[in-house]
């Protein structure tokens, strides 16, 4: 008996004193994925085959996100499970591939794609997917594919199908509102005008734009359907009214109105058209924007003498100051979680993105340029783009925040600002 | 007769029992141990030390030379002062405890230096996601033989982030030997990383 609980303390001493070493940093390297072209039927032409995994290769790997192997350097190019041999893949130090295969439905170009992807370290198959689509719409497509397979290897939803809304000034008497594709493509012109325009934002159900004009000789909020083009002022005061932002829930604006020369934060109610004063301070009250839950507002106030960033509750009207580091911390943003923020912070003229997290005390810089204005975050909530400048001539850069990619947009004809990326499709 | 059996093997033992003493004081008085050696391994533990010399009769090297005549007294006076001959003093006692905890302390290094290796070789493979702001934990267990392979692994304390066990998983695929631990003291290996866990963190920190 005795040497019974004698062996029982041993192993449990052993128990609790295995070694634990703790592994806290990943690795710099990214996952390298395998697009192999997909294989086709006999009656289809067969560019298709590398068209699909061509579009979604560049999908992928767009934002830096992935790494990718060139197809020259594939041993073979299976499209079916029974030729998949994970050994192939694995000495090229793949992570994942990705394989399908294109059948004809119908005369009318309607085409049946089949795909799947291997984790080749675990040597599983983790997702297998159909999708029924017209030859027309191959890009759709391959969008659709590329955000199942980002959503199976990193958990957050895929944002290739989101589009983005920026201000191009391509001359100093030209402005111009435009969307596009995340990559640039398929730019389309809202509005244009001799006079400026400034700070767009997408309704949530991304049917709707929100932006500010000065066309009648000052600053208007309208509202412009992106399918009609129709477009509606809001201007419910006849005064300066700017920065409008939708709230989450679509049922109001937050705006800036201007009493007698001083901006205030307000809401506006879209059904019932009356506003709802949220700040009454003779400081600058600016640059509004809703948390996820629409329950609360970060804005920029120049109350203490700086700009700095504050938050609202909306219910109670309660304020709260979230920054004290340097003279200037502006444009703040929630991330989509909500617990976090991200915005400019300006440190010996030099403007930065930066993030704080609402619990912690600490800022972190993640850009190193020093012009960057306007941040707009990827609804997953895992890339930013900003605006910054090269001489005098603004562009739109980002970046992915695990620190691990940055990048700049194609430049275009004049200044692009103020970056406002939409939300997912419902 | 069961007697002067008993005696002699007692008297046996006795010897033994000298013999071994004997041959104690002597391989300690044989094996130097610098005093800095022993000073540099446990600096950490200096307070202790010193509280134990404190006890301890002090030296009088110094006295001898003075009775000697051999120096003048203000150049020795200028000598004591110089060297501060209580804090090197180390007693028989001292030794061997010294040795114990040199043992102890480099056995400890040996340990924290292996780690340090495999949690780099564990870091260079593990493509960490971007989890946000989630604070994650997960731990495997593992199974190492002396030579290095990793016999089995298993995800003892799973995350419940099924992208974050993934990758956990992911990493530890891509490993099948950690050859580090090969050529380390058995002793060290089977109490230390026979068995021991990898401990995944993610600080939910925005990086």
């Amino acid at each position: 008996m005795r040497g019974l609980i004698f062996l029982i303390l041993v192993s449990s001493n052993n128990i609790f004193s295995i070694l634990e070493i703790e592994i806290l940093k990943g690795s710099d390297n990214l996952s390298k994925i395998a697009f192999i072209p997909f294989g086709i039927e006999k009656n289809i032409d067969e560019k298709y085959g590398d068209q699909v995994s061509s579009l979604i290769e560049k999908n992928m790997v767009l934002f830096g996100e992935f790494e990718n192997l060139n197809k020259n350097e594939m041993l073979s190019f299976p499209s079916t499970e029974e030729d998949f041999y994970y050994r192939d893949w694995k000495i090229m130090g793949v992570d994942y591939s990705v394989i399908g295969r294109i059948n004809s439905v119908n005369a009318l170009g309607n085409l049946n794609i089949s795909y799947s992807l291997f984790n080749i370290n675990r040597r599983i198959k983790i997702l297998d997917g159909e999708i029924v689509g017209n030859e027309n719409n191959i890009e759709g497509i391959a969008k659709i594919i590329s955000n199942r397979i980002y959503e199976k290897i990193t958990g957050l939803r895929g944002i290739f199908d989101t589009k983005l809304a920026y201000v191009v000034n391509s001359n100093s008497k030209t402005y111009q509102i435009c969307v596009s594709d995340i990559d640039g493509q398929n730019e389309k012109i809202l509005f244009s005008s001799p006079s400026p325009i400034m700070s767009p934002d997408w309704s949530p159900d991304r049917k709707k734009i929100a932006y500010v004009s000065f066309e009648n000789g000052f600053a208007e909020i309208f509202i412009q359907d992106l399918i009609s083009g129709e477009r509606e002022s809001i201007n419910a005061l006849g005064m300066t009214n700017s920065a409008p932002v939708w709230s989450p829930d679509g049922k109001s604006l937050a705006l800036v109105v201007s009493f007698s020369g001083n901006p205030d934060i307000f809401s506006y109610s879209l059904n019932t058209k009356r506003l709802n004063r949220l700040t009454n301070h003779y400081g600058i009250d600016t640059e509004p924007s809703w948390s996820p839950d629409s329950k609360k507002m970060i804005f920029t106030s120049d109350r203490s003498g700086s700009p700095q960033l504050y938050e609202i509750n909306v219910q109670s009207k309660r304020k709260k100051r979230l920054t004290k580091d340097g003279s200037y911390n502006a444009r703040g943003k929630y991330f989509p979680d909500g617990k976090s923020i991200f915005f400019v912070h300006g440190n010996n003229g030099n403007f930065q993105i930066a993030t704080k997290k609402l619990s912690g005390r600490f800022i972190s810089t993640l850009t190193s340029t020093s012009l960057d204005e306007s941040p707009t975050i990827s609804p997953n909530g895992n890339i930013i783009i900003y605006a910054t400048k090269k001489d005098e001539n603004g562009y739109l850069a980002g970046l992915t925040l695990n620190g691990k990619s940055r990048f700049a947009l194609p430049l275009k004809n004049g200044s692009v600002r103020e970056p406002a990326w939409s939300p997912l499709l419902k | 007769m069961m007697n002067r059996v008993l005696t002699s093997f007692n008297t046996f033992a006795l010897i033994l029992l000298f013999l071994s003493f004997v041959f104690s004081v002597f391989s300690i008085k044989t094996l130097k141990v610098n005093n800095t050696q022993s000073m540099k391994v446990n600096f950490f533990e200096l307070s202790e030390i010193t509280e134990t010399q404190k006890r301890l009769p002090r030296a009088k090297p110094i006295e001898k030379i003075k009775e000697a005549g051999l120096i003048k007294t203000k150049e020795i006076n200028q000598l004591e002062a110089s060297l501060d001959v209580e804090k090197y003093k180390i007693s028989k006692p001292d030794i061997k405890k010294e040795l114990s905890k040199i043992k102890l302390s480099k056995e400890r290094t040996e340990i924290l230096k292996i780690s340090s290796i495999i949690q780099d070789k564990i870091s260079s493979v593990w493509i960490k996601p971007n989890s946000l702001s989630k604070m994650l934990t997960a731990k495997v267990l593992i199974n190492l033989a002396p030579s290095g392979e990793i016999l089995n692994y298993e995800l003892v304390e799973p995350s419940n982030d099924r992208i974050f066990d993934n990758s956990v998983l992911t990493a530890m695929n891509k490993i099948s030997f950690l050859e580090e631990i090969i050529g380390i003291e058995r002793g060290i290996f089977e109490s230390n990383f026979r068995n021991f866990k990898l401990v995944f963190k993610s600080s939910g920190e925005i990086e």
